[in-house]
C-alpha cells in the first residue's frame, strides 16, 4: 500500500478551515462582500481542482500514471500553500474584526510573512531540481551556476521580506518589499544575462556537451 | 537530514563538494585531487549521492557527478567548513584535503560489504 503524502489530507482541510473563516469574516463584516466572495470563489476553484486531480493507485507503476502522481502531488501542495495563505490571513482579519489581540495591520504582515516563508522554501529548493544531462542545453556548469545563485537570491529575498514585515512600520516595509521583490528578479535574469554572455565567449567545460546553443542554460 | 550531516561530516566529501560547486565532474576527475584510494572514494562517493547531496549520471564510460544541494545544505557545508567539523572522525582517519602523497586506509564504514 502507498503512503500517501501529509498534503493528501491537508489541502482539502484547509480549504474546508478557509471557507468557515471566509464565512465568519463574511457575516461579520458584509460591507466588504465583494472581497470574501472573490476569497470564497477562488476557495472553490481550488476545491474544484483538488477533485478533479488523478487519484492514487498502488497500481501506478508506469511512467506516464507515475508522472500524473507526481504532477498530482504538486499541485496538493500548492493548494496547501495557498490554503495556509488564506487561512492565516483570514483568521488574523477575524481576530481584528473580534476585537481580539493584534492590530488591523496584522493580516497584512501575516499574509507578506507568509510569502516571504514560501519564497524561501521555493528558492531553497531550486539548485536542487536538475536536468538530465543528456537534456541540457548550453553548459551545465553554468546552469549550475545560475540555479545555485537564483536559490540564493530568492532564499535571501525571502528572509528580509519576512523580518520587513515582522519588524518594520507599515509604511516602510510596503516600501521595501516594493523594490526587494523587482530588484531580485533583475539581478537574477541579470545573473543569466552575464553567464549567457560568458557562455557565448569562452565555451563550456563539461564533457560531452554541445556547444550549440550556448545561450540556454536550462 | 541525518545522512546529510554524516555525508558532510568528512572533509573529504566536503572538498569533493566545493570542487563540484565549479562544474560538474567525472570520478576520475574528482579521484585525481584526493590521495586516497578508487574504492575509498568511490565509497565518499556512495554516501554523498545516498544524502541527496550529489547526481550520478552516466556519460559514455565515464560517470558525471553533479552538484544536487539546496540552499540550506549549502549553507551548512559553508559552516562545516569554516568551522572545520567533524564531529565523529577518528583521529587521523581522514586526513586534511592537501596533496600528502600517502594513500590512507579506508574507514571500517567506508568500506563495502
Amino acid at each position: 500500500m502507498i503512503a500517501k503524502p501529509v498534503s493528501y489530507y491537508l489541502s482539502p482541510a484547509l480549504l474546508a478551515l478557509s471557507t468557515v473563516l471566509a464565512a465568519e469574516n463574511w457575516y461579520l463584516r458584509p460591507e466588504r462582500a465583494a472581497a470574501w466572495a472573490t476569497v470564497v470563489l477562488v476557495l472553490g476553484c481550488m476545491a474544484l481542482a483538488l477533485l478533479l486531480l488523478p487519484r492514487r493507485r498502488p497500481a501506478d507503476s508506469n511512467e506516464g500514471e507515475a508522472a500524473g502522481r507526481r504532477s498530482g502531488d504538486s499541485i496538493r501542495r500548492g493548494i496547501v500553500t495557498a490554503g495556509l495563505i488564506l487561512a492565516i490571513s483570514l483568521s488574523a482579519k477575524l481576530a481584528a474584526t473580534l476585537g481580539v489581540g493584534g492590530s488591523a495591520d496584522l493580516s497584512q504582515r501575516a499574509t507578506m510573512a507568509i510569502m516571504g516563508a514560501f519564497l524561501m522554501f521555493t528558492g531553497n529548493g531550486i539548485p536542487k531540481t536538475l536536468k538530465p544531462l543528456s537534456a541540457l542545453r548550453g553548459d551545465a556548469a553554468r546552469a549550475q551556476a545560475l540555479q545555485r545563485f537564483t536559490g540564493w537570491t530568492w532564499v535571501l529575498a525571502g528572509l528580509t521580506l519576512m523580518i520587513i514585515w515582522l519588524v518594520l512600520p507599515m509604511d516602510l516595509a510596503q516600501l521595501l518589499s516594493f523594490l526587494l521583490l523587482p530588484s531580485s528578479i533583475l539581478i537574477t535574469v541579470a545573473q543569466a544575462v552575464r553567464l549567457c554572455r560568458a557562455t557565448a565567449a569562452g565555451g563550456g567545460s563539461t564533457p560531452g556537451q554541445s556547444q550549440e546553443e550556448p545561450c540556454s542554460p536550462y | 537530514m541525518n545522512r546529510v550531516f554524516k555525508a558532510l561530516s568528512d572533509p573529504t566529501r566536503r572538498r569533493v563538494l566545493q570542487l563540484l560547486r565549479e562544474r560538474p565532474m567525472s570520478a576520475g576527475e574528482l579521484a585525481e585531487h584526493f590521495p586516497v584510494s578508487k574504492p575509498t572514494m568511490s565509497a565518499h562517493f556512495s554516501v554523498l549521492h545516498e544524502a541527496g547531496l550529489v547526481e550520478a549520471e552516466k556519460n559514455g564510460r565515464t560517470i558525471l557527478y553533479r552538484l544536487k544541494m539546496s540552499v540550506l545544505e549549502d549553507a551548512l557545508l559553508g559552516f562545516a567548513q569554516t568551522l572545520g567539523w567533524n564531529p565523529k572522525t577518528p583521529e587521523g582517519a581522514s586526513p586534511p584535503t592537501g596533496n600528502t602523497g600517502e594513500k590512507r586506509r579506508p574507514l571500517k564504514s567506508e568500506v563495502r560489504p
